[in-house]
């Protein structure tokens, strides 16, 4: 059976979600294909930060790499729009809680990077300030005295990832989108000026045809690229995150450390998330390439490592229960700038992926809706060019 | 210090294969969430109650196999403990060392191995029905707990409902208790000495389990408690401090019939069977398989107990629910493989000794599925209504899943429900939940429970505080 | 609550713990489930509406005999032996 689209989607995360929405509610006829179910992957397993500031994983390596890592920060700004706007605009439920966001330093050289910090985002338009113990005691008694000083970023907040996803699934079938999940993309080819899209599901074997596609497969970006010969390198990394048993309404904001690996918030049902960029390893083939299809192993020292940071900042979380921790897989690009745009040497073909894609997930999605749509993009997309890594 | 082998789980499969390693010269530690070795078909009274051992009718054995489990020196134990994940050392794809993450009385513990092995049991088969979580509803194995290992009758007046032959003798020990049973439902239609015939040539060895069973049922004729076949609780509200009950008559595929009656009692106690306990081999990504007669998701293994995880084993009711004889006679087999793969050498004549032992008790576990296998889809058909709790934890509602299920008519596994509606999220981690939510997509979408996949699992498979991952960080 | 009732038998020594405040006796070898049930104690933990709950599977995996026991959160009664001097409370948010 062949069926004809405007565009057809490739995955059901946040960003294939989002994006599927956005084109239907234009009148664009979209098909969104899933190899697995909506929302699974790193979309529905990340912890829900919406951060703005720049992370402690931009900012370890000096402030040069800082500077670089804030060309995405115009992405960020309209990120802050648009989480907020997103609920009212695709009619659904979706939990977004935009509290503020802390990046806490316990010295005198994190206050510092955190002061460089700062003002790098200021400079990009960014509404962030520095605040002291006495504003800390204010704002966030629950913060240990070992704190010293933070950032505030009052738009940062949370989303919940767990509904998102679905909520932007069911946007999309209700402006006519069509989604088909346990489907997998089996070939990518461009024929006579249009898509041809092989999927397979277990009974069956279809091809869908296109004007144009749309790669949003998170960690098998690169993979999909490759079905259409395309270079888009993407760097998996598997990070692991922990909830706690429901408590107490305690921390209202989003709260990241600048001298160590660390996020910290609670969800609006009570539980507290914990998580900051601690690896967990991914498991690879026998060639050494990753296997997305194993589960990720957890690590001891990320464990222990994790709920060592955390407890110092928050002493009263020793005794509270972990309920749960797991592994996302996310993707960053080799300069850990996004990748936004059309894929190189491939007409009608675009993508997207690369670093915070929970938090840039709708920037992605409105800046691919307006690729497809042969309108302007609101943001300059010029650093996030995937032509910068070549065609091969 | 890295031990040859860690053990989940003190039960008959645990002792089996720790006696059967630790005789070949291996270091063994075990870890149980209970005070003492035994498991929960042989729950020990306290020590504090002055005796060493319970009753373990109708198993002889399992006196000599408690006394040289924790009598032999080269088995290390941690009771009161809690093993909620299993971490890997690897260099490069190799993996090198298994490490058991553990909640212990003082704190977390790393337990690191050259080999893994999951004994970790089975725990009564969830049925959820409006009233499932009042005061008063208890498992079966709740009850019987209570009353064996701790001599507490849980309340006067008890119903015993469900499947499985256990509440026959559960009813007895009730009875001899002092306690009045009000009345016993029976889904399925009592075997009867026919049938009982028929199977007794598979049952080598296991006449006395029939005897028990037997026995109890001449108890409770005796003392003319009500017996109701083809019956299944439907509901049940409480007031004041009193269980109503409602039971329903249901037909040979245990769907209801329509026809009700009801009965007052403090207690109910329900018992459908078990589910094997597979949350650590789901964790260790062990693959699974479904196996409806053996109590749902069953861990795979080869003819050696060894998983589909390099170097972690399975024993006992996570290979599929099949009672205490053949959990021993796996746990002795994996404990043989275990040893073997450690480098021991091995009788042949030991190895076929423990073959027959396999072979005699599987045909004993067949005979007793075929008899007492649950009907799934019908007895999850007993919680369609809106209002009724499916997840005890979360408290998730029928009508929160269902109407995910129409508002997403993309979702088709029980993981994405979970995600969606949170049922399986609380600190049971989906134990309670997991099959009803599959049965209900199930039923959704025409296809069956094996279908919609299992939840996720995930450390720690019970909740710890956080402190105790901290503490496992220390070397 | 339930009318849970211990049988005629051999019992460890006697000992107390307070179940939200109030003293409750107990006996040497037995778990905390069993020492609030004997006791008649309502709600070991209550949901996030407020239902009450009691045991169910007595065995550690069900979490609904969970109470906090000197301030440590989320402990299973049924697997918690009474110790002198306990001081526990309801588990209120599960």
């Amino acid at each position: 059976m062949t069926r004809g689209y405007d565009t057809i989607v490739i995955g059901g995360g946040l960003l294939g979600c989002a994006t599927a929405w956005m084109i239907a509610r234009d009148g664009g006829r979209v098909l969104l294909v899933e190899r697995d179910q909506i929302n699974q992957h790193a979309s529905g397993s990340n912890a829900g930060s919406l951060h703005f500031q720049l992370e402690y994983r931009m900012i370890e390596r000096g402030v040069e790499a800082a500077r670089k890592a804030a060309e995405a920060m115009p992405l960020h700004l309209q990120a802050a729009q648009l989480w907020s706007d997103l609920p009212g605009l695709c009619g659904q439920d979706i939990e977004v809680k935009q509290t503020g966001g802390l990046m806490i330093a316990e010295n005198a050289q994190q206050v510092e990077l955190l002061e460089r910090k700062t003002e790098i985002e200021r400079s990009w338009g960014l509404d962030n300030r520095m605040i002291d113990r006495a504003e800390i005691d204010r704002i966030a008694p629950y913060l240990s005295d070992r704190v010293v000083a933070a950032a505030l970023c009052p738009t940062e907040g949370k989303a919940d990832a767990r509904t998102a996803g679905p909520a932007l699934a069911r946007a999309a079938l209700q402006a006519g989108a069509e989604i088909k999940t346990r489907t997998e993309v089996t070939g990518l080819v461009r024929q006579g000026g249009r898509w041809h899209v092989s999927v397979a599901t277990a009974e069956s074997a279809q091809r869908a045809i296109a004007e144009s596609v749309v790669i949003a497969a998170g960690v098998w970006t690169t993979r999909m690229g490759q079905m259409m010969g395309a270079h888009l390198p993407t760097i998996p990394l598997a990070l692991m995150m922990t909830v706690t048993q429901r408590v107490p309404k305690l921390i209202p904001h989003l709260v990241q450390h600048a001298g160590g690996r660390l996020s910290l918030k609670q969800a609006l049902d009570g539980n507290i998330l914990i998580g900051g960029g601690w690896p967990a390893r991914l498991i690879r083939h026998r060639d050494g390439e990753p296997n997305f299809d194993a589960k990720p192993e957890l690590l001891t020292t990320s464990l222990s490592g994790n709920a060592d940071m955390a407890i110092r900042v928050l002493p009263d979380l020793s005794r509270i229960p972990a309920i749960r921790s797991w592994v996302g897989t996310t993707t960053v690009t080799p300069d850990q700038l996004p990748l936004v745009g059309p894929v190189p040497g491939q007409p009608g073909a675009f993508v997207a992926t690369g670093g915070s894609a929970f938090t840039l997930g709708p920037s992605f999605a409105q800046a691919l809706a307006a690729l497809i749509e042969c309108r302007l993009p609101e943001t300059d997309l010029q650093a996030f060019d995937p032509a910068r890594y070549g065609r091969q | 210090m890295t031990q040859d082998l860690a053990i989940v789980g003190a039960g008959p499969a645990g002792m089996a294969a720790a006696l059967a390693v630790a005789e070949a010269g291996f270091s063994v530690a075990v870890v149980d969430e209970q005070a003492r070795a035994g498991g929960q078909i042989f729950r020990r009274p306290p020590e504090a109650l002055g005796e060493r051992h319970g009753s373990y009718r109708p198993y002889p054995w399992a006196r000599e196999l408690i006394e040289r489990f924790e009598d032999h020196p080269g088995i290390e134990t941690h009771f009161r403990s809690t093993a909620f994940g299993v971490l890997r050392d690897r260099d490069g794809l190799a993996s090198t060392a298994l490490e058991l993450a553990v909640s212990t009385p003082t704190g977390g513990r790393k337990l690191t191995s050259r080999r893994l092995l999951l004994a970790t049991g089975a725990y009564d088969m969830p049925v959820a029905f409006p009233g499932w979580t009042l005061p008063g509803v208890m498992t079966a194995g709740a009850v019987q707990s209570l009353l064996k290992s701790q001599k507490l009758l849980a309340g006067q007046r008890v119903v015993v409902a469900g499947s499985h032959p256990i509440q026959l003798i559960l009813a007895a020990q009730l009875l001899d208790a002092g306690a009045e049973i009000s009345e016993i439902a029976f889904a399925r239609d009592l075997p009867g000495l026919v049938e009982m015939a028929q199977s007794l040539p598979a049952i080598p060895g296991h006449v006395s389990i029939f005897a028990e069973g037997m026995r109890a049922l001449a108890k409770i004729l005796r003392h003319r408690v009500p017996i109701s076949r083809r019956t299944v609780v439907s509901e049940v509200v409480r007031t004041d401090n009193t269980l109503e009950l409602r039971l329903s008559q249901v037909d040979s595929d245990w769907k209801k019939t329509g026809a009700d009656h009801r009965v007052e009692a403090d207690v109910l106690a329900l018992g459908y069977g078990f589910t094997p306990s597979t949350e650590l081999a789901r964790q260790v990504g062990c693959d699974l398989s479904w196996n409806s007669a053996g109590g749902g998701w069953t861990v795979s293994h080869d003819a050696g107990f060894q998983s589909s995880a390099p170097d972690v084993f399975v024993a006992g009711e996570p290979t599929g629910v099949a009672g205490a004889e053949r959990a021993w006679a796996e746990g002795h087999m994996a404990g043989l493989t275990i040893a073997a793969s450690l480098g021991a050498a091995i009788q042949p004549a030991t190895l076929a000794r423990a073959r027959r032992r396999l072979a005699g008790a599987a045909r004993f576990a067949g005979v007793m599925h075929t008899m007492f296998e649950p009907r799934r889809a019908a007895l999850a058909e007993l919680s369609r209504q809106e209002e009724t709790v499916i997840c005890r934890c979360e408290e998730i509602r029928n009508g929160t899943i269902e109407d995910a299920l129409q508002n997403n008519p993309f979702m088709q596994s029980a993981s994405a429900v979970k995600l969606e509606c949170r049922s399986g999220m609380g600190p049971c981690q989906g134990r309670y939940c997991e099959e009803t939510v599959a049965a209900r997509i199930a039923a959704i979408h025409e296809t069956s429970i094996e279908a919609s996949g299992y939840f996720n699992a995930h450390l720690p498979v019970k909740p710890v505080p956080l402190q105790d991952y901290r503490d496992i960080g220390d070397e | 609550m339930v009318k849970a009732r211990r049988l005629a038998t051999k019992r460890g020594g006697d000992l107390r713990i307070t179940f939200e405040g109030e003293t409750i006796t107990a006996f040497e070898g037995e778990t905390l489930a069993s020492a609030l049930l004997a006791a008649g104690v309502a709600a070991f933990s209550l949901t996030r509406t407020g239902e009450p709950r009691l045991p169910f599977c007595n065995m550690g995996t069900c979490f609904d005999c969970a109470v906090r026991v000197d301030d440590r959160e989320l402990v299973r009664a049924c697997l918690t032996d009474v110790r002198e001097g306990m001081q526990v409370r309801r588990q209120e948010v599960k």
